[in-house]
């Protein structure tokens, strides 16, 4: 009975660990890189726009994710799906010169490429990430084509800047993070839905046993994906009005990344966090800038990515500490 | 109750970032870069990072300007998107960077607006803004200007190196697009087609030629058309199946391979091997050196390390106080052409020229163009023939 009391005691101590140590890594990462800036003698205020600029889009993205991450699904097409809304929301604007028509086509899009993954999955009773695989194929080609064969010379799609300009501030980027998180934790953590993808990404035969339909959860997951896609897609053309064939093209490895590196187990389940995306995502982006920072380029391309990766690993094998343990998780 | 607590502080430490953010850079921040003896401090926009091309730039500005001027350059790594120039940027603002220099092109307009909003001088030293694009900003005080080939002059460099091999009687030729859609190899393979004499989709004229391929993503040797000249194979990209549509092309023994690009990086040995005569368009490195002296590389129309010197001669003088502008106040723009090499010696002659200590565009070559400068001799700099 000690032993199993003492067992239980120390799997808690490591759960609070694992739940404080992205919080604590975020605000050590944030400590210093507050004071490498200062001490290169660079404008702090600059640098932190910079870093929500770069961190609010891949935020958002992966914060829709989670639900899918949490079914212990994965989708690797989100990167992919976020270009070819934004190519289609240009040039639907384009067309029309409407901007309501836009956001439409963009939030239309992002849904509906989500929703097909899934529905794919379902109908064909292949593993959601194959279908991903082949959607993240097809949504760049047919991107790259529309956005090659409508740029021309310039090598990219665009709309006018001033359309976006005025959403091109802080308080509104703030504002879209903050409302769409809100909504996702109300989900998440306070309603059936989420408690019910953290039981079908912990043990899905269980969950079909206890009558839960697996495809509503992961319609509805993909649902939240797609939406934050399309918020994601909106985001980038307020940054940069124009389209080209490499946009959000490293989105879909870094929202793996973000997930990690906020603390949530890329197998799902009962330890899935709805903050760990965000937490994670700014982790990760301000250990980039740190490390761009710190690391001069003309020292060298990529060393910055090998010891990021070599953090990551790191992150991985702390947070994944007790998952190793013997006892259920509670 | 924890969590949620930690929560909080996280979007706390998130809103407050983004407050501290909100501010924007005060302009008397900046301190004058002017003869006050203060290093000049310039970034640099690519998208390539690997290529000789770049390499030898990368050296003649890191190496060669660094050790003559008081300048100091920083590199980014390889920007994938417009979202990534545009950070780049703000970062090199953020730093106290006093000018961009730009290789990179997803959106130049953005590049040049950040700039601007930055106050940041800007130039661009590979390819053009479109009309549209520099009519808008021609009369910023911040675009300095832009100086290297135009999609005009790649046009004509292709168009050169097919008329020179139709002139010199070849009858069957194959052609490698390098990465079409990139719009400068669109342009250099829409010269290509009409220098053999061809015609594509029916199209003769440039303009109409370069947006067919534009539309096609490529070339349809079904719409070429040509009495002359044979096009008997075509290929482009770089992937799995490269080297078979190479081994194709060289199956159909053509009198010569035209490339538009890269060639010489991928190809020189198998086609050395095939006993083929190629071109492309590149640069004068000494690789492609052996390849004109020992090999089969017998036309190069190319690019020198130093040619981007004017661009920092440009930008230096407009972070002195002393900008180049036409008569009507304009940003500069003048439109580089290549150098052509179609043997050894001549290929030697630009390649001695613009030696890593001894540029084209030396010291004493570019301080005539900086200072008080007037348009007409900055432009008449840029345009003699220093080979």
């Amino acid at each position: 009975m000690d032993s199993k009391t003492a067992l239980l005691k120390k799997y808690k101590r490591r759960q609070r660990l694992v739940t404080v140590l992205p919080f604590v890594a975020l605000a050590v990462l944030f400590a210093v890189l507050c004071l490498t800036v200062q001490a290169k003698g660079y404008r702090l205020p600059m640098y932190l726009k910079i870093l929500l600029n770069e961190g609010v889009v891949l935020a958002i993205v992966a914060t829709g994710a989670t639900f899918i991450y949490t079914l212990g699904s994965f989708d690797i097409s989100l990167g992919a799906s976020t270009l070819f809304s934004a190519t289609v929301g240009v040039m639907v604007y384009n067309a029309t010169g409407n901007f309501g028509l836009m956001l439409l086509a963009i939030f239309g899009v992002a849904i509906g490429c989500s929703l097909l993954s899934s529905v794919l999955a379902s109908v064909f009773h292949i593993p959601v990430f194959v279908t991903t695989v082949a959607m993240m194929s097809v949504l760049s080609a047919v991107a790259a084509q529309i956005i090659t064969a409508n740029g021309g010379a310039l090598g990219g799609i665009s709309i006018p800047a001033e359309v976006v300009r005025p959403f091109d501030v802080m308080w509104f980027k703030i504002l879209v993070l903050t409302v769409f998180f809100a909504v996702c934790m109300f989900l998440f953590d306070y309603t059936k839905l989420g408690r019910r993808q953290k039981f079908l990404g912990g043990n899905p035969v269980c969950a079909k046993l206890t009558g839960i339909d697996l495809n509503k959860y992961a319609i509805l997951a993909f649902i939240m994906a797609g939406i934050g896609v399309g918020i994601g897609a909106f985001l980038t053309l307020v940054y940069t009005p124009s389209v080209t064939t490499g946009t959000a093209g490293s989105i879909g490895m870094n929202i793996l990344v973000a997930i990690v590196f906020g603390g949530m187990p890329i197998s799902g389940g009962p330890r899935s966090k709805i903050y760990a995306a965000v937490v994670g995502g700014f982790s990760y982006i301000i250990l980039n800038n740190i490390l761009k920072i710190l690391i001069d380029s003309n020292a060298g391309y990529g060393i910055s990515q090998i010891v990021s990766a070599v953090f990551f690993l790191a992150v991985v094998y702390v947070t994944g500490m007790n998952y190793r343990s013997q006892l259920l998780p509670r | 109750m924890k969590k949620y607590l930690a929560m909080i502080l996280a979007m706390v430490m998130v809103l407050a970032l983004a407050a501290c953010g909100s501010a924007a850079p005060a302009a008397s921040e900046q301190a004058p870069a002017g003869d006050s003896g203060k290093t000049v401090k310039i970034g640099v926009l690519v998208a390539d990072v690997s290529g000789e091309e770049a390499l030898g730039f990368a050296n003649y500005y890191r190496n060669y300007i660094q050790s003559n001027y008081n300048v100091e350059f920083s590199y980014t790594e390889q920007l994938a998107d417009a979202a990534a120039e545009k950070a780049a940027i703000e970062k090199f603002a953020a730093q106290g960077y006093d000018a961009i220099i730009s290789f990179s092109a997803s959106d130049r307009a953005t590049q040049l607006q950040t700039c601007i909003d930055n106050g940041l001088y800007y130039a661009v030293a590979s390819g053009m803004l479109d009309d549209a694009q520099y009519e808008q900003f021609k009369t910023s005080e911040y675009f300095v200007g832009q100086i290297g080939p135009s999609m005009d002059t790649e046009y004509e460099a292709g168009y050169a190196m097919g008329k020179y091999f139709a002139d010199q009687g070849a009858k069957k030729i194959a052609m490698y697009g390098a990465f079409i859609p990139n719009p400068m190899h669109v342009f250099r393979a829409a010269g290509v087609l009409a220098g053999i004499g061809a015609t594509y989709g029916g199209a003769s004229e440039k303009d109409a030629i370069v947006g067919q391929i534009f539309a096609d993503q490529g070339i349809d040797l079904k719409k070429v058309e040509s009495k002359d000249v044979e096009l008997a194979g075509y290929f482009q990209g770089f992937g799995d199946t490269t080297f078979d549509e190479l081994f194709a092309c060289i199956g159909a023994q053509p009198d010569a391979f035209l490339s538009v690009g890269m060639a010489t990086t991928f190809f020189t040995q198998n086609l050395n091997d095939a006993g083929i005569a190629f071109s492309d368009i590149d640069s004068f490195t000494s690789a492609n050196g052996e390849a004109m002296a020992d090999g089969k590389l017998v036309y190069l129309a190319g690019k020198y390390s130093s040619s981007i010197g004017p661009v920092f001669a440009a930008v230096l003088n407009a972070v002195n106080g002393t900008p180049v502008r036409d008569d009507e106040g304009n940003a500069i723009s003048l439109s580089q052409d290549y150098l052509v090499a179609t043997d050894a010696d001549s290929f030697q002659k630009y390649a001695a020229a613009d030696q890593g200590d001894s540029p084209i565009f030396s010291k004493e070559v570019l301080d005539t163009i900086i200072g008080d400068v007037s348009y007409a001799d900055f432009s008449a700099a840029v345009a003699a023939d220093r080979g």
